[in-house]
């Protein structure tokens, strides 16, 4: 009997809420359907695990499109709610910009996993132990860019990192992955114990409450040293997780060890997720210290266009090229952060989306090439376009995408940044921008010329003993997908982009925090 | 009316690139040569609706492509784009039609001939500041393409140069068209002239002055012209007829639309000061000229030298100077293709630019007689002769300026009559005398006097001809040219700030250089 009435009162908190009557504090279950959509795909994958290998490399992709296919429908079915609510007890915001950032994650991991099938499968490992973990990944992901109390961020953000280490160490056998997992953990255990110290100190100023909006509150009234110091931790750990520079020094090693799809998800997912979270904490907190933070990211995001662009100049190996040309991407996108106006927001969210679909593109070419050849050497790839047609055009189009060539869609993302940084008066950002654009032209225009421009005499041994094509592999079909599907978006995505527009400008009116910090 | 001028060659090259099968590149050059084809005809029907009497911009179109950032699909054409478009169109042909050596990779060839074919038309006629720069930027790797695939033995170098020169362009109209629109306050990528009540006069300087930078590198301007001589002897004859006819006219175009037209008051100011760049540049162009032994990098110099008549005849602004600069960029267009197609026939048959190397190629047997008379057609009409296209260019421009600015005028005359110094070199040395095919330093004396080159087909003068024939029509009836471009280009020159603050300037000290 008391089952049934506690049954009950759960189900009416689920339903409206209006129940609980005098707190008004309610459950709001709905708000993390998409991630429940997540969790039981996961919880299956590892059921089905059980069963075998066989089985498990049978029945995991589909229980995987399924999950993560009808999260993406469940996010689309939240955006705009009219009349939005926070969920369990205020520690969870389905707000635009967090079902925007939760769609790029869960199609990042999406496109992800469709790379990583084959590549699984050829270095011998469980592909349900791996599917699992990268859904673990994305469950943390995906609750960060929603979470609005600071134990759920940690508890998300610890969810998403841990996950991260096993699978950067993922190829056991390999040992530079194994470096790039030890690495990876020690550097992110710093970042998750720093966060914590941050956040222990903002817990003390609330006097005791962990909700955001208790903490924004604290901050407008204190203005302590300790403020300071909790800003700094904070901000180092957003720094870390989207790899801005000087702490930035994981990214190439682990890029180069991890496997390629992993990285894949690391270099998108992983930093949308951080991008949400700079956006929840700096601007929704740290609204009273407004001047620091920006002053502290525009240097992060100078040193990060900087020196990840010119030191990709120099890379030898695709994914380190790739590595340090995601550095010098984040620090454009950081030039939307600190704007601070709707524009630059929206550019954001615009440039995340569509460095969602170019960068995962290169990658899902540079899967490809080395599953063929087994290489990862800029130089092997020279003269490929002969044998190789469709990972030469896929590559190329991603590469002139990232380099903001019109009319690909990256093109679009960058003008907008650049024209939400000048709107704002960030001249020295734009400038710096428009400058390492230049310089990376140039890397990603290397690239293209060893692939497009070579001769066939000039040809790299690697491409001169190409396999011939064949797509009848298990798990091939399903790359192919997936770069088709990212070079098209890429390509055609830009002259089609005004509800992209529409879209990333609405993720922001959307969402009640960014609109105040409008204001 | 206008979007057909894209649209053409762009899904002609999207057909060429899903073209079925594996097409002899015969048959790719027929295709884009049928293409190209429309592309003219229809830029000759646009010229028919097109309305001499309106200076404004005309058979507009426009729809909103990106709201967010005032990215407006707005095309529009007024008599200084309306020419360029017709000598893009009509050169673009030129070039496919003088491609008969491409063997490898045809696909891609024609393919990004047309797509920079299409890219060039639309930013002639981008009425959008954000536009104009998209498809500034569009034609920049096909470009590049061109160059560092079918290019000379150092391609690569010349092709990364031309790269960054081109994207650092690019950066600085993009940071001055941001600047120019978000300074104002509210987002307006509009071709509206911008006042000193809008902006003041610093910050009109400012992006002025990267627009320069910019639209000097590609125009180019001394001391921004480093990559085009390397461009240009790389480049294969067709792209230096592209590269020389209609992509550096980008650039002058640039300079007339939007250094002077968006910033009339800011202009005004350093006229002085662009006058003598300009002569400066005339003057260093024609005297690198003189000192090259490759003939490509000679006509390449050339063209730094014939550029800075354009901003000689901007800077001055008067109504028969800058119809004078419209003329300037038609005729050294199609001076320069027919320069460069009749290089490459010698080069093709000869195997050899260097003038050293190269005598008395006029030989009215065993040499090529007729390639040489067109030549001599070419040389005269470049260092101003009267009957070609040269004369009435240079003639008005140094018209309209010398009011405004006699010693710049001087020393750019001084530059016209070094043209013809070089040019006349270059006749004497490789096309007069007795025929040979021998280097000077040659220890055998007459090594190979006893040379006989092969015949020129009539096939492959024939698009020099038309050049030629183009060049002598429009200096002996400039009158047709001229009713195309008066109105605007009378209209530009009467900007009303333009006028008073010429007035103003006209007391300053810097107005008598």
């Amino acid at each position: 009997m008391f089952l049934l009435g506690a049954l009950s009162s759960v189900a009416d908190a689920i339903g409206s809420g209006a129940g609980t009557g005098g707190l008004n504090l309610q459950l709001n279950a709905g708000a993390i359907a998409p991630e429940a959509a997540v969790l039981i795909a996961l919880l299956t994958c590892l059921l089905v695990d059980l069963a075998g290998e066989k089985a498990a490399s049978r029945w995991v992709p589909p229980i995987c499109y399924a999950g993560l296919g009808s999260a993406l429908v469940l996010l689309a079915l939240q955006w705009n709610t009219p009349d939005l609510q926070p969920a369990f007890v205020g520690s969870f915001l389905a707000d635009n910009l967090a079902i925007a950032f939760r769609a790029v994650v869960a199609a990042s991991t999406l496109i992800s996993l469709l790379l990583s099938w084959r590549y699984v499968e050829q270095s011998g490992t469980p592909v349900g132990e791996y599917a699992g973990i990268l859904l673990a990944a994305t469950l943390g992901a995906m609750f960060l860019c929603g979470a609005t109390d600071l134990v759920t961020i940690f508890v998300s953000l610890e969810t998403l990192s841990v996950s991260s280490y096993l699978l950067a160490g993922y190829m056991k056998r390999d040992a530079r992955s194994s470096e790039a997992a030890l690495k990876y953990l020690l550097v992110g255990s710093a970042a998750a114990a720093v966060f914590l110290y941050g956040a222990s100190l903002l817990y003390g100023l609330t006097g005791g409450a962990t909700g955001l909006d208790a903490v924004a509150l604290a901050l407008r009234t204190s203005a302590s040293p300790v403020t300071a110091l909790a800003l700094v931790f904070v901000l180092a750990t957003v720094a870390f997780k989207i790899a801005a520079v000087p702490f930035h020094q994981w990214t190439p090693d682990v890029y180069e060890g991890s496997p390629t799809p992993v990285v894949a998800f690391l270099s998108v997912g992983s930093k949308a997720a951080g991008f949400a979270l700079a956006l929840r904490i700096l601007v929704g907190c740290f609204e009273s210290f407004d001047a620091q933070w920006k002053l502290l990211f525009t240097v992060l995001a100078v040193l990060s266009m900087v020196l990840g662009n010119v030191v990709a100049l120099a890379q030898t190996s695709m994914k380190r090229m790739l590595a340090y040309s995601s550095i010098g991407q984040a620090g454009f996108v950081m030039i939307g952060l600190v704007c601070g106006t709707e524009d630059g927001f929206a550019a954001m969210v615009l440039y995340m989306a569509a460095y969602l679909f170019m960068n995962l593109g290169a990658f899902a070419c540079i899967i490809l090439f080395s599953l063929r050849t087994g290489s990862d050497r800029i130089a092997d790839y020279a003269g490929l376009y002969q044998k190789d047609p469709l990972i030469t055009l896929g590559l190329s189009l991603c590469l002139l995408s990232l380099g903001g060539i019109p009319p690909m869609l990256g093109f679009f993302g960058k003008i907008y940044l650049f024209f939400a940084g000048w709107a704002d008066h960030q001249y020295l950002l734009v400038v710096v921008g428009l400058v390492t654009s230049v310089v990376s032209i140039y890397y990603y225009i290397s690239v293209i010329k060893m692939m497009v421009v070579k001769e066939p005499q000039e040809a790299s041994d690697v491409v001169k003993a190409y396999p011939a094509i064949n797509w009848s592999v298990a798990g091939l079909p399903a790359l192919r997908t997936a770069l088709v599907g990212c070079v098209i978006v890429t390509a055609v995505g830009g002259i089609l982009s005004n509800p992209l527009f529409t879209w990333a400008s609405q993720a922001v009116t959307g969402t009640p925090m960014l609109v105040q910090a409008i204001g | 009316m206008l979007s057909l001028l894209l649209l053409i060659p762009l899904v002609g090259a999207l057909a060429l690139a899903l073209w079925p099968g594996n097409p002899s590149p015969g048959r790719m050059r027929t295709v884009a040569l049928v293409v190209l084809g429309l592309q003219l005809i229809w830029s000759l029907l646009v010229l028919l609706r097109f309305d001499t009497g309106i200076s404004g911009m005309q058979l507009q179109e426009s729809f909103v492509w990106v709201g967010s950032i005032g990215l407006d699909y707005r095309l529009g054409v007024d008599g200084l784009s309306m020419p360029l478009v017709l000598i893009n169109c009509a050169l673009t042909l030129v070039s496919a039609i003088c491609t008969r050596d491409i063997n490898q990779r045809p696909r891609i060839y024609f393919a990004l001939l047309l797509v920079i074919s299409g890219a060039v038309n639309g930013a002639f006629l981008a009425e959008n500041l954000l536009l104009f720069f998209l498809f500034y930027e569009l034609e920049l790797i096909p470009l590049w393409f061109l160059i560092s695939i079918w290019g000379g033995a150092n391609r690569a170098y010349a092709a990364t140069k031309f790269l960054i020169f081109t994207a650092v362009s690019g950066m600085l109209i993009l940071g001055a068209f941001l600047g120019l629109a978000l300074l104002t306050g509210g987002v307006d990528f509009s071709l509206t002239p911008v006042t000193s009540e809008r902006l003041a006069m610093g910050g009109q300087l400012v992006l002025l002055g990267a627009l320069l930078v910019g639209f000097g590198i590609k125009v180019p301007l001394f001391p921004f012209h480093n990559w085009l001589p390397d461009a240009h002897t790389q480049a294969s004859t067709p792209v230096s007829v592209l590269l020389a006819g209609v992509l550096l006219k980008l650039g002058t175009y640039g300079l007339l639309r939007f250094c002077m037209g968006l910033f009339p008051e800011a202009w005004a100011l350093l006229a002085p000061g662009l006058a003598i760049w300009a002569a400066v540049s005339v003057l260093f162009g024609s005297l690198a000229a003189i000192a090259q032994q490759d003939m490509k990098r000679m006509v390449a110099y050339s063209s730094v030298g014939h550029m800075g008549y354009i901003l000689l005849a901007a800077a001055a602004a008067t109504p028969v100077a800058l119809l004078g600069a419209v003329f300037q960029m038609v005729s050294h267009g199609l001076i320069s293709a027919l320069l460069f197609l009749l290089v490459g026939i010698v080069y093709r048959k000869t195997g050899t630019r260097d003038l050293s190397v190269l005598h008395g190629l006029l030989n009215p047997e065993r040499g090529l007689p007729f390639t040489g008379t067109l030549m001599i057609l070419g040389v005269m009409a470049s260092a101003g002769m009267p009957g070609m296209a040269g004369f009435i260019s240079e003639f008005m421009v140094f018209r309209g300026s010398i009011t405004a600015f006699p010693l710049a005028t001087l020393l750019s005359m001084v530059g016209s009559g070094l043209t013809a110094v070089y040019f006349l070199l270059l006749v004497n040395r490789a096309f007069f005398g007795r025929l040979a095919v021998t280097p000077a330093t040659d220890a055998v004396e007459d090594g190979r006097l006893d040379v006989r080159l092969a015949a020129v087909a009539p096939r492959e003068t024939i698009p020099a001809m038309g050049l030629a024939f183009a060049v002598v029509a429009i200096g002996l009836l400039p009158s047709g040219l001229g009713k195309l471009s008066e109105a605007a280009s009378t209209s530009m020159a009467q900007l009303p700030a333009l006028v008073a603050a010429m007035q103003l300037a006209a007391l300053h000290p810097w107005g008598v250089g």
